[in-house]
């Protein structure tokens, strides 16, 4: 502390560091656990052997495990740790809660396990990054709760005035995470273990990468930013680089990205201004992810030579580098064009894998071998294993980044090549463009397999220098201050204050320039300017005095909290609001979906079960050679009764979207059976269970119960008459199946998923209306 | 960057902020100009994009760009609709090039459902006299190209394009003979799975 020591009681605080090495010690397992299963769902891609016909073992059961476990398990955990540890030194002052802190720690852990088990039952909820089902998301919101709680009570109880700024990204994480995982999560039970989401088709595909999209933004990186503002500098021993970058990148990041989930669904039906503000506001992140980076490795500066020697700063600067790369792949790959060749491919997993591995892992790593000497009192066992883990890790990602890459260019271009004047695809069979990455996939397989092995070098380290090692609590000696004057910015004044002003009205004005009809449109562009012009003009004279504005807004964390809150939510109202408040029929262009029969409802829910979304898209994109392949590009209207939606998200197969009535009943059923006697060289599992496991149909009334409910048109159908339609179905597929010889009970659960394929794409046209909005 | 080279601290110059969190210490840097010029061009092209397609409309909507992308596509279909008939595929399927080019698509792309030897498994047997759906020249040709759809034949014409199909058509027949005769059947029973 620079400021001169006032006269008063001294005391000595004990941090809770006990809660930090726990929550270290699970991201060391859970890492280990979360990317062993990504080995093996990536071995599985290349060896369909591995699935082992066994249901709990298939690659679509597997792949939520892992995604889950390293996102929510071992990021989550190491987050935990970071912003625990970090904090209570940045605001000096202890945990407030050591019954909160057990209380967060246990009640995620469990989570985890539970989470564990569920997925591999086939207990999910069908969206990516949002399987679990719904109890547990209540748990999940509930410790989220009890960690806002712990956190903002302790900075309510600091004894360091201002907030520095990876506080700042800690409050944004808080807020936001809660906001994003709550929206996306609203489900209407129909069991203890099941429930439909309440948004379908259009409404769902956005609400979920608007909030798949901030999983990233503010589960993987903003915490890490923060934990990158406290680590980073502590070892490298250099002040951070720019604090007027820090608050401009602080900003701009939480502000922009909540408005770039569309650029998930580019070229799809979501309508086209949606696509249009997640593909501008993705190219407009490009520089607030930039501020990061450049704070990070500027803050190096003088303190290069160090990477020779210490594994933790090779560890930060690598990290800062893959993260300053991925986030200038994300908006290349958010340009409509770009992503016409690349989304559904390979391109986008190793996108998203630099910055999985190179930022989080690695920032995870170099946080975990400085912190392990300072907790435990003790050296760690060997700089030497950290080294070679560094550069293990190094080459294992850029092989599986590469490997990627090829892959997923290679694949788009060959789906996309046509011939005979661009009248003909030259690959029409989707197998001939798998089987050309095959060998790609295999080196993806060696990178990830070096990147554990990496990991597992670190384990052994942790284990070794625990060994023998004494855990050590932090103390700090403070003085009891008579409390200063206040001041402090109060909530009146935060909302009055100029920045805040300018930004609430450019905002404004920009979004009724963007979206109004034509006065208003008129106006809003006029407000704009003004703004502009107003603070351009006032910078120079008022500058300072902002400047003096901000830095009492960070002594206080309550209004700090809430300008958070309103740059984040912006994007997510004008989004939302407006797709969800149209009508369902509005949303219809000129067809609109036949509602599921009880039968193929129930086989809905088994390929959602069976995670087939993982590797099958069910939206046929506004592109050429989409419709060459699958047929007449897909409508809004063709998914509106969809709860959750399935448009997906990869194709390691073919798209689903038309394939009702594409193939005889008997085709799917030996397909399902064993994929390769159908087509040579297929990487599909086998789903022998489905042809065994009977359907539990009894679930239906109550599915159908919620359905209703949500607004699908199902007439009042009592079980009796359920049950009794899908008896009907069934025995007309099982006995076109007998006819064809294949031989299965009609009660069979292949039955049912039989029946929802021969549905997919079948719409009834409709009158055109016109769209209410632009 | 260029402070690889660098192992000494920055220039006594950089003023640092007052306070220190924990030990942490924060320059205040101004930002660099080529990273504002980065910010100022991406919200110009913002701009500038949404005017065109949003507020001017000067650009077409997706769904008009793949509709305008489309009707050329068939426009050059129409155009290039090889003249076929009978005697042509005949003549065809008896010259190696069109036979071998068939091969390839038939192993594929058909293979999966009527097997390699063209024997049949889920869908019917192609080397018999027995015809579901007609069993001349022109009356394989279009069922290969529109499909059977009630009976699990996916229309190939759209994916392969006239010319693959009429190949592959062509490879169908050199398994057969003109004038052998022809004999309709009600459906394809397929053989037991081994």
């Amino acid at each position: 502390m620079s400021s001169p020591i006032m006269p008063g009681q001294k005391t000595t605080i004990e941090y809770n560091d006990r809660i930090v090495r726990m929550f270290l010690l699970a991201t060391v397992i859970w890492g280990a656990v979360g990317m062993l299963v990504g080995v093996i769902v990536a071995a599985q891609l290349n060896f369909w052997q591995l699935n082992f016909s066994q249901a709990f073992l298939t690659f679509g059961r597997l792949r939520p495990l892992h995604t889950n476990a390293v996102i929510f398990a071992f990021v989550g955990n190491m987050m935990f740790a970071g912003v625990y540890y970090s904090t209570q030194r940045l605001v000096k002052a202890r945990l407030a809660s050591d019954f909160l802190s057990n209380l967060h720690f246990w009640g995620w852990q469990l989570i985890i396990v539970a989470a564990a088990i569920t997925l591999p039952l086939g207990l999910t909820r069908g969206k990516e990054y949002a399987e679990l089902i719904w109890p547990i998301n209540i748990a999940v919101v509930l410790i989220w709760v009890v960690f806002a709680v712990n956190f903002f009570w302790t900075l309510a109880r600091r004894r360091e005035p201002a907030l520095y700024v990876a506080l700042w990204f800690y409050i944004a994480t808080i807020v936001t995470v809660a906001m994003l995982y709550i929206v996306n999560h609203l489900s209407i039970p129909t069991s203890l273990l099941h429930s439909y989401p309440v948004f379908s088709g259009v409404q769902d595909a956005l609400v979920q990468w608007w909030y798949g999209h901030n999983a990233v933004a503010f589960f993987l990186t903003t915490p890490i930013l923060g934990i990158m503002y406290y680590f980073l500098p502590k070892a490298a021993e250099r002040p951070v680089y720019s604090y007027r970058l820090s608050v401009v990148h602080f900003w701009s990041l939480v502000f922009v990205y909540i408005w770039a989930g569309p650029h998930h669904l580019l070229n799809t039906a979501l309508p086209g201004w949606l696509q249009n503000l997640g593909m501008t506001f993705s190219l407009m992140l490009w520089a607030p992810s930039w501020g990061g980076m450049l704070n990070g490795l500027l803050t190096l500066r003088g303190a290069w030579h160090k990477l020779r020697t210490d594994p933790v700063l090779k560890f930060f600067a690598a990290a800062v580098t893959f993260y300053g790369m991925s986030t200038f792949e994300g908006p290349l790959l958010a340009i409509k064009s770009v992503n016409a060749l690349a989304h559904y491919t390979d391109w986008i997993i190793g996108h998203v894998h630099a910055g999985t591995l190179g930022w989080n892992g690695f920032m995870a790593a170099g946080m975990i071998y400085w912190l392990l000497p300072r907790l435990w009192n003790k050296p760690l066992h060997s700089t030497g294993l950290a080294n070679l883990h560094f550069w293990i890790g190094t080459v294992g990602i850029l092989l599986y980044v590469a490997a990627m890459w090829t892959s997923g260019i290679t694949q788009g271009l060959m789906l996309s090549a046509t011939t005979e004047h661009g009248t003909v695809l030259v690959y029409p069979n989707f197998l001939d463009t798998l089987i050309t990455i095959r060998p790609m996939l295999l080196m993806r397989l060696i990178g990830g397999g070096l990147y554990l092995t990496g990991w597992i070098l670190l384990v052994y380290n942790v284990v070794r220098t625990l060994r023998g090692a004494l855990p050590v609590n932090g103390t700090i000696e403070v003085y009891d201050e008579a409390p200063a004057p206040d001041s402090r910015l109060g909530l009146g004044a935060m909302f009055a204050g100029a920045p805040t002003v300018f930004s609430l009205l450019a905002v404004g004005f920009g979004t009724m320039w963007m979206l109004g009809t034509d006065l208003v449109s008129t106006l809003g562009l006029a407000g704009a300017v003004a703004c502009l012009i107003a603070g351009y003009a006032l910078i120079p004279s008022r500058g300072r005095k902002w400047a003096g504005w901000y830095e009492k807004l960070l002594l206080n964390a309550l209004p700090f909290t809430l300008l958070t809150f309103f740059a984040v939510v912006a994007g997510g109202l004008i989004q939302i609001i407006p797709t969800v408040l149209v009508q369902r029929a509005q949303n219809v262009e000129d067809r609109i979906q036949v509602p599921y029969t009880p039968l193929e409802l129930a086989g809905r829910d088994l390929y959602i079960r069976e995670g087939c979304y993982l590797c099958h898209s069910q939206m046929i994109r506004t592109l050429v050679p989409d419709v060459l392949r699958y047929g007449d590009y897909s409508r809004l209207g063709e998914s509106i009764y969809d709860h959750p939606f399935q448009w997906g998200s990869k194709r390691s197969g073919p798209d689903l979207a038309r394939e009702g009535g594409k193939y005889p009943n008997i085709w799917h059923l030996r397909h399902m059976e064993d994929p390769r006697s159908i087509s040579a060289g297929s990487i599909m599992p086998n789903y022998p269970w489905l042809l065994a496991h009977p359907l539990d149909a009894s679930t239906l009334p109550a599915k159908i119960k919620v359905q209703r409910l949500l607004g699908v048109p199902y007439g009042p159908l009592s079980a009796q008459q359920i049950f009794d339609q899908v008896d009907e179905q069934a025995k007309g597929i099982a006995r076109d199946l007998r006819a064809a010889g294949g031989y299965v009970a009609q009660d069979r659960e292949i039955i049912a998923l039989i029946a929802y394929l021969q549905k997919l794409g079948k719409s009834v046209p409709v009158p055109p209306k016109a769209a209410a909005l632009p | 960057m260029t402070p690889m080279r660098e192992s000494n601290p920055p220039p006594e110059t950089d003023k640092l902020r007052p306070h220190s969190f924990d030990g942490i210490q924060e320059y205040d840097k101004r930002l660099p100009n080529w990273w504002l010029v980065t910010l100022y061009a991406t919200i110009i092209f913002w701009v500038g994009y949404w005017f065109y397609y949003e507020r001017a409309h000067l650009g077409p909507s997706n769904t008009a760009a793949v509709e305008q992308q489309l009707a050329v596509i068939e426009a050059a279909r129409l155009a290039a609709a090889p003249s076929l008939d009978d005697a042509s595929l005949w003549k065809m399927s008896r010259n190696p090039v069109f036979v071998d080019a068939g091969r390839a698509t038939f192993e594929t792309i058909c293979a999966s459902c009527h097997t390699k030897e063209l024997t049949g498994a889920i869908g019917p047997n192609l080397v018999d006299r027995l015809w579901i759906h007609g069993g001349r020249p022109m009356e394989i040709y279009a069922t290969v190209t529109n499909g059977v759809l009630v009976k699990g034949m996916p229309s190939w014409g759209p994916v392969l394009g006239p010319k693959k199909v009429s190949e592959a058509v062509a490879y169908i027949l050199s398994h057969h003979h003109e004038g052998e005769p022809i004999e309709v059947q009600a459906a394809w029973v397929p053989p037991p799975p081994k």
